[in-house]
């Protein structure tokens, strides 16, 4: 094979500038490992051309560069220069690594604050439901008092009656089978004034009532419907009666006893 | 340039592959301005050619594994990229629309415009220059154009015999005024 020729052809030339089809291409390269003359012809062009290339460079804009580290950021093995090439990135600087512990100081704090101030809150609520009973507790507690007070003051003033000589004390026991039963009648001959204290009576239904009556002249005259009351209840004057008397009659009271529904019953002494 | 060279070439290869930025900047700014110039050669437009440029060392980046030290230069590979990529934007259909419109408007473009570059007195485009008349198409066809000898051999109505000749003798002739 004339090496020189082959060299001379102008196949170096269009294999290095890759205008070679396939064909050529890999006739040149086996050739080239069996001939080191072709080896150096090729080497030999590329080296021009590299350097007809070096010599006629254009300086290229100032932004390729910069755009190009942008586009392949993130592929490179070598962190340090990365890190300063793209000081963006960095998070490890000192300041910044200052910074992360105040952010997590805070972040703390926040959480802790935040914390307390639930756990107050509850307390507050817990204390102030507690004040809301007291409140209510204090004001039944005084109604409470008041009623003592006030049955307190009646039973004085009962006691100042029972124990006054003017009053007569009438007792009015029970009749026919019952004899359990019990009412006094303390009665002031002069004033007229009448007091009941019913000792044993059972509580009557929502529509019967206990009505008092005293006896005048042989007959019964309304002495007043019995209420609850603390100790005596103040009854109608009544003057001239020669007996007391406990019937059970409807709600309200009747004008005449129902005298099948007489309860107690008692004579005035003297 | 010479100074500068602080890698070999296998080194540069070698580092490039283990993604070493320090390398790839210092492969960028040796020879950036060499690739702009066969990138030049083929996209007439200066910023077009800046974006090729861009392009080009991504695809640098991308495909250095695929880079095979013993079928020829770090560089030859690297130009090859380049020619490759500017071939496909002035192929592309947005390239050649905005000719279009360039070529309408070429009287203000021509007085307006710094951009448009004097490709002749470029780099290897200077070289294929002075060449012959038939020779210099060739090579303009073929070379910066990207067409096969097919395609050249109907384009030009010349047998395919005769382009692949006149195409030999040009490239030996090119080798002839390259050398320095």
């Amino acid at each position: 094979m004339d090496i020189k020729a082959y060299i001379e052809s102008g196949i170096i030339e269009s294999y290095v500038l890759g205008m070679a089809d396939d064909h050529e291409r890999a006739e040149l390269e086996q050739l080239s490992r069996q001939y080191p003359e072709i080896r150096a012809a090729i080497d030999a062009f590329e080296l021009s051309l590299e350097q007809n290339a070096m010599a006629n460079a254009i300086q290229p804009a100032a932004h390729v560069k910069a755009n190009i580290l942008t586009e392949i950021a993130g592929e490179f093995s070598d962190i340090t220069e990365a890190r300063t090439t793209a000081k963006l990135v960095s998070m490890s600087t000192p300041g910044t690594g200052w910074l992360r512990y105040v952010a997590a100081a805070a972040v703390i704090l926040l959480v802790v604050s935040a914390a307390t101030n639930v756990y107050f809150y509850r307390q507050f609520r817990e204390a102030s439901s507690q004040y809301q009973s007291l409140l209510i507790e204090k004001s039944s507690l005084l109604a409470q008092n008041q009623a003592l007070q006030a049955k307190g003051l009646d039973l004085y003033q009962g006691m100042q009656i029972m124990s006054d000589p003017a009053y007569t004390k009438v007792s009015l026991p029970g009749v026919k089978a019952d004899e359990n039963k019990l009412a006094t009648v303390f009665w002031d001959k002069k004033s007229n004034d009448v007091y009941l204290l019913t000792n044993r009576l059972p509580q009557t239904s929502a529509d019967t009532q206990y009505q008092l009556w005293a006896i005048v002249d042989g007959k019964p005259v309304d002495a007043g419907m019995v209420d609850i009351c603390n100790g005596l209840c103040k009854m109608k004057n009544i003057s001239n009666a020669t007996a007391f008397a406990i019937t059970l009659e409807k709600r309200g009271g009747s004008p005449t006893p129902n005298l099948d529904q007489l309860q107690v019953l008692g004579g005035v002494n003297g | 340039m010479e100074v500068a060279k602080k890698y070999s070439e296998s080194e540069l290869v070698r580092l490039l592959q283990q993604r070493n930025q320090h390398v790839f900047s210092y492969l960028y700014d040796n020879y950036s301005g060499a690739l702009l110039s066969i990138i030049c050669n083929i996209v007439k437009d200066e910023e077009l050619a800046n974006d090729v440029l861009q392009e080009v060392f991504v695809k640098i980046w991308r495909q250095i594994e695929s880079y095979d030290s013993s079928k020829g230069r770090l560089f030859t590979w690297m130009l090859n990229i380049a020619r490759n990529a500017s071939i496909d934007t002035v192929r592309s259909k947005s390239y050649q629309n905005n000719l279009q419109n360039r070529e309408l408007s070429e009287d203000v473009y021509v007085s307006a415009g710094t951009s448009q570059l004097q490709v002749d007195q470029i780099g290897l485009r200077k070289v294929v220059h002075q060449l012959k008349e038939e020779h210099r198409v060739l090579i303009d066809l073929s070379y910066f154009q990207g067409f096969t000898q097919d395609e050249i051999s109907k384009m030009l109505d010349i047998p395919l015999g005769t382009v692949k000749t006149r195409l030999r003798t040009a490239l030996t002739q090119l080798r002839g005024i390259i050398k320095p």
